[in-house]
């Protein structure tokens, strides 16, 4: 019982997260607000990239992993295609481990 | 006007209030996250087969995803339930976690500010990282209506129940898929939405800022409050030096 009741605890403290802005953001908004939401995308963006391409295991390792994420954003860079990019990086991962480059 | 001028001189209240839903932007909603999904869906499997081996029953386990329906706090919480931790610090991890959610939705909101509140509310239940990272440059700069929105959330919160379910039917049997290069999905399919951002120094340096607070607090401090910390740091970084410019 204690689990679930946690269960419902987490589904309320993330529901409200994600609902408090959606539902009282209404009429206008602060032009200073609009200005700082518009860099929040690229701000998060960014905030979600760095860790999981460059300490995925909370530590850097020069590895296959490393090598194949930097990879796929040169990929990236060049493409601005998501599913080529996967892929790209995906391939990159599986080529240096099977030959057991890194 | 190009898109990359409407981007950085988008005037949110001069937008007509009332895009409609069209099935065309449900459907391209929808596929635009198939190319997450092979992301999404070792993940989910990896969560499930966490939550039992923390020691939660198969109906806990889908509960969780049904209803929390955030991947990162789930595995935070699977792994806070298998020390058995108190049930506050855990909800507090999942607050702390989810925080940033907070910006996604305020970022979101004068474009769906339009719709009925139930609408909203169904919208936040399932806003995520993916579904925000291929809806948020077609909902703000590309006038996409909240279709875009709906479909790609729709097709997510499937991806993550499905895989749950199967990584329940599978436990016991199958070691955990994210040891395949995996974990590469998220970080490179954001990669890919973050590019198109950056055109003016502004939001070079929102992503810069962002992009080195995050990594430094993810090494010196405890907890998940780095995305947070990044997210607030690059955004307030972009609009001073704009405010500069």
């Amino acid at each position: 019982m204690n689990i679930w009741l946690t269960i419902f605890g987490m589904a309320l403290v993330t529901y409200a997260c994600r609902a408090l802005p959606l539902l009282s953001l209404r009429g206008a908004i602060n032009p200073t607000l609009e200005r700082f939401m518009r860099y929040v995308p690229p701000a998060i963006f960014a905030a979600l990239i760095t860790p999981d391409l460059l300490i995925p295991r909370g530590s850097l390792h020069l590895d296959a992993q490393l090598a194949a994420g930097l990879f796929g954003v040169v990929v990236a860079w060049f493409s601005r295609n998501m599913a080529l990019t996967i892929a790209a990086g995906l391939l990159a991962f599986g080529l240096l481990r099977w030959f057991g480059l890194a | 006007m190009n898109i990359d001028e409407r981007l950085v001189k988008a005037d949110l209240t001069a937008r007509p209030d009332s895009l409609p839903y069209t099935a065309a932007d449900i459907r391209r909603g929808f596929l635009d996250t198939i190319p997450l999904w092979i992301g999404v869906a070792p993940f989910g499997v990896a969560y499930a087969l966490a939550a039992r081996t923390a020691g939660l029953d198969p109906w806990q386990t889908q509960g969780m995803s049904l209803l929390v329906y955030a991947g990162a706090a789930q595995f935070a919480g699977a792994g806070l339930f298998a020390v058995a931790a108190n049930p506050f610090s855990i909800i507090f991890a999942t607050l702390v976690i989810n925080l940033r959610h907070l910006l996604m939705g305020a970022t979101l909101a004068p474009f769906v500010r339009h719709l009925p509140w139930w609408q909203r509310a169904a919208l936040a239940f399932q806003l995520t990282d993916e579904s925000f990272a291929v809806s948020v440059r077609q909902v703000t700069v590309r006038q996409a209506g909240p279709g875009r929105m709906v479909g790609a959330e729709v097709a997510l919160y499937a991806v993550w129940q499905v895989s749950t379910l199967l990584g329940l039917l599978f436990s016991g049997s199958i070691s955990d898929p994210t040891q395949f290069g995996l974990g590469l999905v998220f970080p490179l399919s954001f990669s890919v939405m973050l590019l198109p951002y950056l055109r003016s120094r502004p939001m070079v340096a929102a992503a810069a800022v962002g992009g080195l607070l995050s990594l430094v607090c993810h090494l010196l401090i405890p907890d998940k409050w780095y995305l947070l910390i990044g997210a607030l740091g690059g955004s307030l970084t972009g609009m001073w030096l704009e405010g500069r410019e």
